[in-house]
């Protein structure tokens, strides 16, 4: 989590700079990705929405690709093709990501169906989403599909009740998402996504149920995005309300010896300097 | 004098051809039996194959899923299996169906490729639709459109063996194709033997036209795809039906697409070689076409060339059959097309 926010604010420095394009953090969500993350397999597999880069720091992917295909580099781990919001890393089962909300959820459980009836394993795959998504069409195709087809899908909401700038009266009729799971005849479990404790423990409750049951599973983490939806956006809140909004900071909970923080950072600063010199992708033939 | 179409027999407009279906479905066949990773998915692909491929039911049922009429969601579904090595052949049904699906084909399917990076293995993805017909939303041609969005190639077969051949071949060659099978393809044409069973011996040109016929030194080539294929063919060959109208500058050449996206120009090139005079006769409508592409293509390349372009009407897709026919070019345009060309009088 700690390594993710150094990367983060760096980043962001980055963008407003010119060196990165319209970046979406994870800033105030990292106890979620991080805390499912961790109580996975490594052969298990994880896609992401449009905020990756906290789930592909978690999967373990290694930080240089990874930067440099932020940074829309030749070095970067999709050849700089991918950007921040398609990347994706098949050795460490980082599969899939996708900008447009809601498509992750039936591209997972394609996933999930060929985890389980064509490589035949009993590894599960995890799917994270925001509530916004849950508007969505393909979100509800998904769920559907893979509640009918019992495929092994964890589906993670990080619940921060926005939608861009957008608050969540204008997309969310109920409550709660797990109520919406309800309808699919998913079972669906509630939690502080800003705990990393409260997470690792929910996550590994509904991971052993995923696996055990080989049935999809909706774990919802109520959580607070502390920055903007994406750089170059305006954000509606006021700094006073986003002053209060930082007491619910996960990141404030870490506590880590003066000498690691050093380490992260050296670590953090030498992939951005390996990314800036490495030359832009050329551009492919026509297909 | 020529005689009025009108007063021979008018073709079925609605075919119901099962021959193209039947090589397809043949290729889909041994692309199974050769490959465990190729699966059908579909809505009701269970029911289809217990009519339509028995021989797949019988060997394959465990590789055959039937997916929820989610043709949106079962597209993407798709996209998440090609990512550990499955090769879906994702059935659409009605072409009018991947206006549905258009989400997933043109922003999932299409970039994922692309975003995979150079030193990935290319997914390979097969999309399966069925130009219909039936009405406004169930008669739509909609294949010019995904030649636009890069990452996806577009195949229409018009023969059983050009449809075994375009099967199996966009199963071997890594990416995503769209597959589409004319309807309005009449079985009893003249030359579409099923003669798809000869041995398969490799890449015989997936994504390359066919010459369908040399034609005459000096006449027209008419480059044409799908049902307009057979029709065309129907016109300019002496011992089709063409033998009412018979007169030399019928004796057209004839270039079967078979691809349109990549399109092969080396044989169009070749053909317009020999004849000079460019008709291009599709069955989508003509405005925004295929047939433009091409026309402005050799237009660019040889300034001076004749080129006429015939394509479906700018109409909503007629209900009533008879009207559905005369929204694709009749025999009568095509002739005065050809005779327009080539100064015939």
């Amino acid at each position: 989590m700690v390594l993710v926010r150094y990367l983060e604010d760096r980043l962001q420095e980055l963008c407003l700079q010119g060196f990165g394009a319209d970046l979406h953090f994870s800033r105030g969500q990292e106890a979620i990705s991080a805390g499912v993350i961790s109580v996975l397999r490594p052969t298990d597999y994880v896609v992401a929405h449009h905020r990756t880069i906290a789930h592909a720091v978690a999967k373990g992917v290694p930080l240089w690709p990874l930067v440099a295909e932020v940074l829309g580099k030749s070095t970067g781990m999709n050849g700089g093709m991918a950007g921040e919001m398609h990347m994706s890393h098949l050795p460490s089962r980082f599969m899939f990501s996708f900008q447009l909300v809601g498509t992750c959820v039936p591209v997972a459980a394609g996933i999930a169906w060929a985890v389980k009836n064509h490589l035949k394993t009993d590894d599960i795959v995890v799917v994270f989403h925001g509530d916004a998504a849950t508007a969505n069409g393909q979100w509800h195709e998904g769920l559907n599909i893979a509640a009918v087809q019992n495929l092994p899908l964890l589906l993670v909401c990080e619940n921060n009740r926005l939608a861009g700038n957008v608050t969540s009266e204008y997309y969310l009729p109920v409550p709660f998402v797990t109520n919406r799971a309800a309808a699919y005849g998913i079972p669906a479990a509630y939690v502080d996504g800003n705990d990393p404790l409260a997470v690792v423990d929910a996550a590994r409750e509904a991971i052993l149920r995923v696996r055990t049951d080989s049935r999809p599973y909706l774990l919802e983490c109520e959580t607070t995005r502390l920055g903007r939806h994406k750089q170059g956006q305006g954000d509606l809140r006021t700094k006073d309300e986003l002053a209060l909004l930082e007491e619910h900071d996960p990141v404030r909970l870490i506590q880590l010896s003066h000498h690691r923080r050093l380490e992260l950072h050296d670590l953090v600063e030498e992939s951005i300097q390996a990314a800036l010199a490495a030359p832009d992708p050329v551009m492919p033939e026509a297909s | 004098m020529l005689s009025s179409p009108q007063t021979k027999s008018q073709p079925k407009p609605f075919a119901r051809n099962h021959l193209l279906r039947d090589a397809s479905l043949e290729a889909l066949y041994d692309a199974m039996r050769a490959d465990s990773s190729v699966h059908l998915f579909g809505e009701g692909a269970h029911v289809k194959v217990h009519y339509d491929a028995p021989k797949i039911k019988a060997d394959f049922s465990d590789r055959v899923h039937t997916m929820p009429i989610s043709e949106d969601g079962s597209t993407n579904f798709c996209v998440g299996a090609s990512l550990l090595g499955v090769k879906p052949v994702m059935d659409v049904i009605s072409s009018d169906f991947l206006y549905r699906a258009f989400d997933s084909i043109a922003n999932t399917a299409a970039k994922l490729n692309f975003v995979l990076g150079p030193d990935r293995t290319p997914s390979t993805i097969v999309i399966r639709a069925e130009f219909l017909t039936g009405g406004p939303t169930t008669g739509q041609r909609p294949e010019s459109l995904f030649c636009h969005i890069p990452g996806l190639r577009v195949v229409i077969p018009s023969t059983p063996r050009d449809a075994y051949e375009l099967m199996l071949g966009a199963l071997e060659h890594p990416g995503v194709t769209l597959y589409f099978e004319d309807r309005e393809i009449d079985d009893k044409g003249y030359f579409d033997k099923p003669d798809y069973n000869i041995t398969h011996i490799g890449d015989l040109g997936f994504g390359k036209a066919s010459y369908r016929r040399l034609g005459q030194r000096g006449s027209a080539t008419i480059v044409t795809y799908g049902v307009m294929r057979q029709r065309v063919e129907a016109i300019v060959n002496p011992w089709g039906k063409g033998d009412v109208y018979r007169q030399p500058n019928l004796d057209c050449g004839v270039v079967d697409l078979r691809s349109i996206y990549p399109i092969d120009w080396d044989l169009i090139r070749y053909a317009l070689n020999r004849s000079g005079n460019l008709l291009i006769v599709e069955p989508d409508i003509t405005y925004g076409g295929v047939g433009a592409e091409i026309a402005a293509h050799f237009a660019e390349e040889r300034p001076g060339i004749h080129i006429k372009r015939l394509g479906g009407k700018r109409v909503v897709t007629p209900a009533s059959p008879g009207l559905h026919y005369l929204a694709l070019p009749t025999d009568e345009e095509i002739i005065a097309a050809i005779r327009q060309l080539t100064d015939w009088s």
